[in-house]
């Protein structure tokens, strides 16, 4: 369809649809659409859009991140890649495309913030409608999709359907089947004889594609992390980390331009290798720096850093991570980089962002002369277990704590009436999850939870606290049952006159029925006790802390045996168990009885009961009296 | 804050529920003034506190005005975020009448030179008769605090 004036306009224009607005006739991108004089337009290059929508901005958003994505769903065909950016030489011959996008682009880069949504692109080539049907709430959704598929040139599967207000709306990924759907606008007489209305409406990818990383999926992301990761140099090296072969064998998308799988390498590293000095991103198609800049509080070691071989496309994603004390930056074959004048600014800007760069894409730099005032920040006093202020308080308080316990965990929790004061309140708090809590662990604890943070309303927030030890009692009973791993409990005595005892006790336990069976949790619970005669306590206020155990705790929990006697009998063991057991407790110096919950704790493997004896005893985690003979 | 009287239910008819009501928003306004405090305006702190106050520092004990006000300038900067609170009134048993309230945060913080980390924190905020003004003010009698991760 190309005329002599339409070539002229190849030659000039580059921008994505140019030719397209031509077509329009001087239509303003803002002007609502006149749907009835579209029809299936022909692919090219670039976002093919259903109607005005949207506007220029949007489109370059989408056209940043369909660049940016272009490898990833390969499956509608290579034909659509016009480029490949990996082995890509000098971009330079792409300049005048970059110009042109960079003029709307300066406008895109505000839009992009609108668009985030998008976040890349996540359909890669695809591109989204969204299909309504105004009063489609009272058809059966049956009903509506084999009626419209029976007259529709094309065969679609509806993405999300759903109920909104009064409208029914699908999802789908082409414009030529939406365009289709769209010609079949009132051709259909529902029952009522009122006429069927489709509307078609261009949209960013809905954003329940982006999906999280299952958990399986996150322990082999991390397996692949360990192996890219270098102990010596404190080096991790994700270059094109998406096409891993231990990550493609698995099926599993690590695509570090999209938020939920930055965000997922970062949690990776901020758990197991926060100490980390050089990162390289190079090659991960990155075209901002926004889900980067966690790394400044989680990873402030970070002095090396490789981002050459993305998509940036101004200094001012740097920004984003400022807050880094890099030494080394390698930004090269970016398209920031062409952007400059020559390499005095083009430096000068990386520096404004970090003023100690000693070297930039590899080559050295003139060291800064700084001002002396960065001071070594003090450090923190050392971090010690319990403070019980003095023996004769730690002796009642021991005494309390055993007791409660072996209540708390007996199964009936009703005794502990005489523990509480007939005023006493408990109320119960977690951590703030942006968590579905149905889909969360602590599901059983999330209704109770009073978080006066998130919670406003005056009158849940009374309801939340139980008063009188009845109440109290009554919904200590309805928690999960529980085993509390006592010899580990840290206690801290906040403070003590005649009358009050107040101290906070931190620790473990482990859930031991139901769906949560054997998840351990850990607690911090701050008891108000009035002395209740003798030595005895009676506790008149009662706050509860719960939250999921790390997995340091769940490895040091339960080492020592309970000190009060279990109910459950004690199991004889059988003859290689006893040799088992002979060996341990040699090899290890514990005395057996010690050496048996070891072993038992780990499923009598001698191996790896050795090794977490050896990781505790380093630790200074065994008490001397497990080698007391 | 409001006076002493309208709060105190020996002095009036203030029942429970009043009683709670005031002392979430208390508490809220409590753990602002705090946090403020111990970020940017770190001197201050200390007078925040009553002065024969502990304060239970990850199992370090610091008693007094002085030692609180040595304690928190040897600390480095920090940013606190507070993502959970939670507060009681405390009985009148164990307080003998002066009214105090159980505040409980948690949340993460940033000293300079170390990685954020999870904590908690609880105190014990006392209403005491102020020499400088005719209202009550909260001071803190006790403040525990710990790292989730203290042993790391």
């Amino acid at each position: 369809m190309s005329t002599a004036d339409d070539s002229r306009y190849n030659d000039h224009d580059d921008r994505v649809g140019g030719q397209k607005v031509r077509n329009r006739k001087g239509r303003g991108p803002f002007r609502a659409p006149m749907y009835s004089d579209q029809g299936p337009r022909p692919r090219h290059r670039g976002s093919q859009r259903g109607g005005g929508g949207p506007g220029p901005r949007a489109r370059f958003d989408d056209e940043d991140g369909d660049v940016a994505m272009a490898d990833s769903n390969s499956q509608d065909g290579s034909s659509q890649h016009r480029f490949n950016p990996y082995g890509r030489p000098n971009r330079r011959g792409d300049d005048r495309f970059d110009r042109g996008r960079r003029g709307g682009g300066g406008g895109g880069h505000r839009g992009r913030g609108n668009n985030k949504g998008g976040d890349g692109g996540g359909g890669g080539r695809k591109n989204w409608f969204k299909m309504s049907v105004p009063y489609g709430k009272k058809y059966d959704k049956d009903w509506l999709i084999t009626a419209l598929q029976n007259i529709c040139s094309m065969p679609f599967t509806p993405v999300h359907y759903h109920v909104e207000g009064n409208r029914a709306e699908f999802f789908i990924d082409d414009s030529t089947t939406a365009n289709a759907l769209f010609k079949v606008s009132r051709k259909i007489t529902d029952k009522e004889g009122y006429k069927v209305t489709v509307l078609m409406n261009p949209c960013p990818p809905p954003s329940f594609l982006q999906s999280e990383l299952k958990p399986a999926d996150l322990e082999h992301l991390k397996q692949c992390m360990a192996k890219r990761f270098d102990g010596s140099q404190q080096a991790l090296d994700l270059n094109n980390i998406r096409i891993d072969p231990d990550l493609v064998s698995q099926n599993i998308d690590v695509t570090l331009n999209r938020k939920n799988s930055m965000r997922a390498v970062i949690k990776i590293i901020e758990e197991n290798i926060p100490e980390l000095v050089c990162l390289n991103l190079s090659n991960n198609k990155l075209f901002r720096l926004d889900d980067l800049s966690e790394l400044v509080n989680k990873v402030p070691n970070l002095k090396t850093l490789n981002l050459s071989h993305n998509e940036l496309k101004t200094e001012r994603e740097l920004d984003r991570i400022k807050g880094l004390k890099l030494v080394e930056l390698w930004l090269e074959r970016n398209p920031l980089c062409d952007y400059f004048k020559d390499q005095a600014s083009y430096i000068s800007e990386v520096r404004e962002r970090f003023p100690r760069l000693l070297k930039l894409d590899g080559q050295d730099l003139p060291p800064p002369i700084v001002f002396d005032v960065e001071v070594t920040p003090a450090a923190l006093p050392p971090c010690k277990p319990s403070y019980f202020c003095s023996e004769e308080i730690k002796t009642p308080i021991v005494g309390f704590l055993q007791q409660y316990y072996s209540v708390y965990d007996s199964g009936d929790r009703q005794p502990l009436l005489d523990a509480y004061h007939d005023g006493a309140t408990f109320s119960l708090s977690m951590p703030f999850t942006m968590q579905n809590p149905s889909r969360c662990s602590l599901g059983d604890y999330h209704k109770d939870s009073r978080n006066l943070k998130k919670l406003k309303d005056p009158t849940t927030r009374f309801r939340l606290l139980k008063h009188t030890r009845l109440n109290v009692v009554a919904f200590l009973s309805e928690l999960p049952k529980t085993q509390h791993d006592t010899a580990s409990l840290i206690v801290d005595v906040n403070t003590f006159t005649n009358t009050l005892l107040s101290f906070t006790v931190t620790g473990v336990f482990k859930e031991v029925e139901g769906k949560s069976r054997d998840s351990v949790r850990a607690f911090c619970r701050v008891f108000v006790t009035v002395p209740a005669g003798g030595t005895s306590l009676c506790i008149v206020n009662d706050e509860l802390f719960v939250r999921n155990a790390t997995t340091e705790e769940i490895r040091r929990a339960f080492v020592a045996p309970a000190p009060t006697p279990s109910s459950s009998p004690v199991p004889t063991l059988s003859a290689p168990q006893q040799e088992m057991l002979s060996a341990f407790s040699l090899k290890s110096g514990m005395n057996l009885e010690w050496s048996q919950k070891c072993l038992q704790d780990n499923e009598w493997d001698f191996n790896r009961a050795g090794q977490v004896f050896t990781d505790l005893k380093a630790h200074g985690k065994i008490p001397d009296v497990a080698f007391i003979k | 804050m409001g006076s002493l009287a309208e709060f105190c239910p020996f002095c009036n008819t203030a029942d429970f529920r009043t009683h709670v009501d005031a002392s979430c928003r208390y508490s809220e306004e409590f753990t602002n003034i705090y946090y403020d405090c111990m970020d940017k305006k770190r001197r201050n702190l200390m007078r925040l506190y009553l002065d024969k106050a502990t304060l239970v520092w990850n199992g370090n004990a610091v008693s007094g005005q002085a030692a609180l006000g040595d304690f928190f300038e040897s600390l480095p900067s920090s940013e606190f975020s507070i993502q959970t609170l939670d507060c009681q009134p405390v009985h009148e048993q164990a307080t003998q009448g002066q009214t105090t309230l159980l505040v409980v945060t948690a949340g993460q913080v940033k000293f300079d030179g170390q990685k954020q980390r999870y904590f908690n924190q609880n105190f014990l905020l006392t209403a005491q008769a102020s020499p400088t003004s005719d209202q009550p003010v909260w001071k803190i009698a006790s403040d525990c605090f710990r790292f989730q991760d203290w042993s790391s």
